[in-house]
């Protein structure tokens, strides 16, 4: 067995752990390196951007530069969206500044908390978060990191310094994941990056898993096909057959496949419909005319899935409507067949 | 057995001070002259009927005023007894008797 | 006889005196013994109890009775500073607040906070903090009304509050009010049915008048029958019989009327509606049409989250909508259930539990959220492991061998 302490998941494998590790965010970076040169002059910090950008491994590098190799002893993170509610989270970071406290030296002028996913908060939730950020920034330090900076309310966001990530470019992933592929061995076909990072849409956390995962499949060189089979393992095809189930008229089928893959895979409403969309485009069988209407009526549903409350209703309303939309053209599939 | 009270006063054995206390506490009055309690605040009203209970060892209830008659009466021939959420409790209510007495004529007439 | 069919009997028949308002005769005494206190023991009192029993309606009578005025401020929807600003701005705002005098009849002010639970219910403590500012700088009395049955939200009001508890009016209270507004109404109506109305009020004044007069106003007679509507309102009554009125609706108004009156869950009732809605529409486009509509209503359901119940309506509306694509095409079917997610997902408990230790794991491993390890990490993990079986990766995230196992028949259909 392998030695646990070095990460296998290459995602934390090739995590950067300094800020000058860091490839790319060069002017978050720089602004975050002047708050290392006197740590005291760091305010609240929000990372604001898509998922896959970076966020989380800035967050930690901070960490790190501030406290080196002790830096879990004087971090908490936490996750809103795991978290049960605001009191727990209250709770945790009241008992972390009283533990903290007692291992401060005098080289630590603050611990760090580390608060994932913020925009999952309600709104009451955050008040009081402003609340307990109030109360413990004598001692603390927080990092806020979330999807959306406008889902946070005003008050905290005016008492953070707030950096805007955006995706990850497309170059610069390719790049990445053929040098980490290198790095581990294998020879990562340009056009099987290419198809990662398509796929991935430059969420680079999703990228380097496809890529590991591919890795799997065959020793020596990830071809195009190898990732093919990695990307259609992990549910598009069975996406495929949910809409053509659905265009055939076979509501019900369509809907037991789409639980189908919200089951198995643990797939989210948003997941599902993102593949949707991207396989409707995929398919021959369509006329480019009907690919623009079915995109319409995605886009709404997409729309609603955001706010409505139940995300499978959402998608069997989309199913539904697909099954109206190939009652039209059954003729053509009759043909197609 | 149970014991039939009148919320606008009744009597009670000899309390320690504690539960005395206790019992003023949940919002009973005590007029010292007449020996009576009566009940001041209904705010815990279970309470004090819980508590008056364990202290006369039986059940309590409480009897009803009619707002139509007038008269004293009890829960027990009530047919909603069931669904109350208020059985027992002192408060005014109408009795079964004015409640079905009254034909559409003759209510009609009263007002 | 004047005619005022557009008025809702709930607020023609609103009690003007202080012995009309029906039951909590307790309360009344209490609250209007606090009002005529001069010396204010406590200078605000706290309405509190189930809704529709009388509190709002008790304070109006008694301002008109005493003949004060009633500054009224919604909490819930009153920015509690600028509640605060108006209350500590007299000179401005109102004139002669500092005459109150109890029960003077020359008039005066209070300073009414209705559903003050809205504010004080948030999880945020700010709530009842403002609220004890309005009743500290409020020169004038302060009534408060709350709904909440759990008080010990409000609990910090206690020291500064009087609280006047409120029960559910009884039910024979309720028969006699519906009785008499049967009678100026020129309602004929049965004993039976005014007594349904009643059980099914759940000592709540204002929803059995509004009942009374759902039922009665077109016909001015009230049958047994005609309230059976009604019936689900009735915390019994089955999930099917729920859908069974709702997909054999005839008309929009029939299933709004069922909605409303209905007291099933409202997300149980959504999904089953959706989960059913392919059985009752067999053809397509009226299921696109009808599934628009939940889906429409699902929208609803999450702009309610748990705060914006006054969007309530809305959700059914667009419920009801669905109910009625075609009423012609009804014909009865059985229902699915329980609802097809928990068929089909094959999650048992036992299942999830290791799903979420497995994300746990995830979790601390590499620095993300439940739902990120399941979205991105387990299905890929997954497949590393059903290829390669001994990676170490296993060990790594210190998985047992049972979740192991899990993650490998994972997927496969």
């Amino acid at each position: 067995m392998a030695a646990s302490e070095e990460a296998l998941m290459w995602v934390e494998k090739y995590r950067p752990k300094t800020l000058d590790e860091v490839v790319g965010l060069k002017d978050i970076v720089e602004s975050l390196k002047a708050f290392m040169r006197n740590p005291k002059t760091m305010p609240h910090l929000m990372f604001a951007g898509v998922p896959g950008t970076g966020k989380t491994t800035l967050a930690l590098a901070i960490a790190h530069t501030l406290y080196g190799a002790n830096w879990k002893s004087f971090t908490l993170e936490l996750n809103a969206s795991d978290e049960r509610g605001i009191d727990t989270v209250r709770d945790r970071i009241k008992d972390f500044s009283r533990y903290s406290r007692t291992g401060f030296g005098g080289d630590i002028p603050f611990a760090l908390i580390i608060l994932d996913e913020c925009d999952q908060m309600t709104g009451p939730a955050q008040t009081a978060l402003r609340r307990i950020m109030e109360v413990g920034s004598r001692t603390s330090r927080f990092i806020l990191i979330c999807n959306q900076s406008s889902k946070i309310i005003e008050p905290i966001q005016s008492r953070c310094a707030i950096f805007r990530f955006s995706r990850v470019e497309k170059q610069a992933m390719k790049d990445h994941l053929i040098c980490i592929a290198k790095n581990e061995g294998y020879t990562l076909v340009p056009e099987a990056a290419e198809r990662i990072v398509d796929f991935s849409e430059g969420d680079l956390r999703h990228a380097i898993n496809s890529l590991q995962t591919a890795s799997a499949y065959k020793e020596g060189v990830i071809d195009e096909k190898t990732v093919a089979l990695v990307i259609g393992e992990a549910s598009p095809m069975l996406v495929q057959k949910m809409i053509r189930k659905a265009l055939y008229g076979d509501f019900m089928e369509a809907r037991k496949t789409m639980y189908d893959i919200m089951g198995s895979f643990g797939f989210s409403g948003t997941e599902i419909i993102r593949q949707i969309q991207r396989e409707i485009f995929k398919m021959s069988d369509l006329t480019p005319t009907q690919k623009a209407e079915l995109s319409g009526v995605i886009g709404e549903y997409d729309f609603r899935l955001t706010e409505g409350a139940n995300s499978d209703i959402q998608l069997s309303a989309l199913l539904a409507q697909f099954a109206k939309f190939g009652k039209g053209i059954e003729e053509n599939y009759a043909e197609a067949k | 057995m149970t014991i039939v009270l009148n919320s606008r006063g009744f009597k009670l054995p000899r309390l320690e001070k504690e539960k005395f206390v206790n019992l003023l506490h949940l919002g009973l009055d005590y007029d010292r002259n007449a020996g009576l309690f009566s009940i001041k605040s209904y705010n815990n009203i279970e309470k004090v009927i819980e508590t008056v209970g364990v202290i006369l060892g039986d059940e309590v209830v409480f009897q009803q005023t009619c707002i139509k008659c007038g008269k004293s009466f009890g829960c027990k021939e009530c047919s909603y007894i069931e669904v109350c959420t208020t059985k027992f409790l002192p408060f005014s209510c109408v009795c079964p008797k004015c409640l079905r007495g009254q034909s559409f004529e003759e209510s009609l007439a009263k007002f | 006889m004047q005619k005022q069919s557009n008025l809702l009997w709930v607020e023609k028949y609103r009690p003007k005196k202080i012995e009309d308002v029906t039951g909590n005769d307790e309360a009344k005494a209490l609250f209007l013994e606090w009002l005529k206190n001069k010396k204010h023991t406590r200078k605000a009192v706290l309405l509190y109890g189930p809704p529709g029993v009388g509190k709002t309606t008790l304070v109006m009578a008694t301002a008109r009775e005493f003949n004060f005025s009633v500054i009224e401020m919604n909490a819930s929807d009153t920015r509690s500073e600028k509640a605060i600003n108006a209350v500590a701005k007299p000179a401005t705002s109102y004139t002669s607040l500092d005459n109150f005098s109890g029960a003077a009849k020359t008039g005066g002010n209070v300073l009414f906070l209705d559903e003050v639970d809205g504010i004080a219910g948030n999880e945020d403590r700010g709530g009842v903090n403002a609220i004890l500012k309005i009743v500290e700088e409020s020169l004038v009395p302060v009534i408060m009304a709350a709904n909440d049955p759990d008080i010990e939200k409000l609990r910090p009001l206690k020291k500064v509050c009087l609280l006047v508890r409120f029960h559910q009016v009884r039910i024979p209270l309720i028969i006699a009010l519906l009785q008499k507004i049967c009678v100026l109404e020129h309602v004929k109506a049965e004993f039976e049915a005014l007594e349904r109305i009643a059980q099914n009020s759940r000592g709540d004044v204002r929803s059995a008048i509004n009942d009374l007069q759902s039922l009665s106003e077109e016909n001015h007679s009230l049958t047994l029958q005609d309230t059976m509507m009604l019936s689900s309102r009735n915390k019994d009554i089955s999930m099917d019989d729920t859908l069974r009125g709702f997909f054999s609706a005839q008309s929009i108004a029939d299933t709004s009327r069922l909605l409303s009156y209905s007291s099933v869950d409202y997300d149980d009732f959504l999904l089953s509606v959706a989960d059913n809605l392919p059985k009752r529409y067999l053809d397509a486009t009226e299921l696109a049409k009808a599934f628009d509509h939940v889906s429409k209503a699902d929208v609803f359901r999450g702009r309610i989250g748990t705060e914006n119940w006054h969007l309530l309506k809305y959700f059914f509306n667009a419920l009801a909508e669905a109910s009625a694509v075609n009423p012609a095409s009804y014909k009865p079917f059985t229902f699915i259930t329980p609802p097809i997610r928990i068929m089909t997902l094959f999650w048992t408990k036992g299942k999830r539990t290791m799903l979420d230790a497995i994300c746990d794991k995830i979790g601390a491993q590499c620095h993300v959220s439940h739902q990120i390890a399941r979205e991105q990490y387990v299905p890929y993990i997954r497949l590393i492991l059903q290829k390669k079986p001994k990676s170490p990766l296993a060990a790594w995230f210190k998985f047992t061998p049972e979740e192991v196992d899990f993650l490998v028949k994972m997927g496969r259909f």
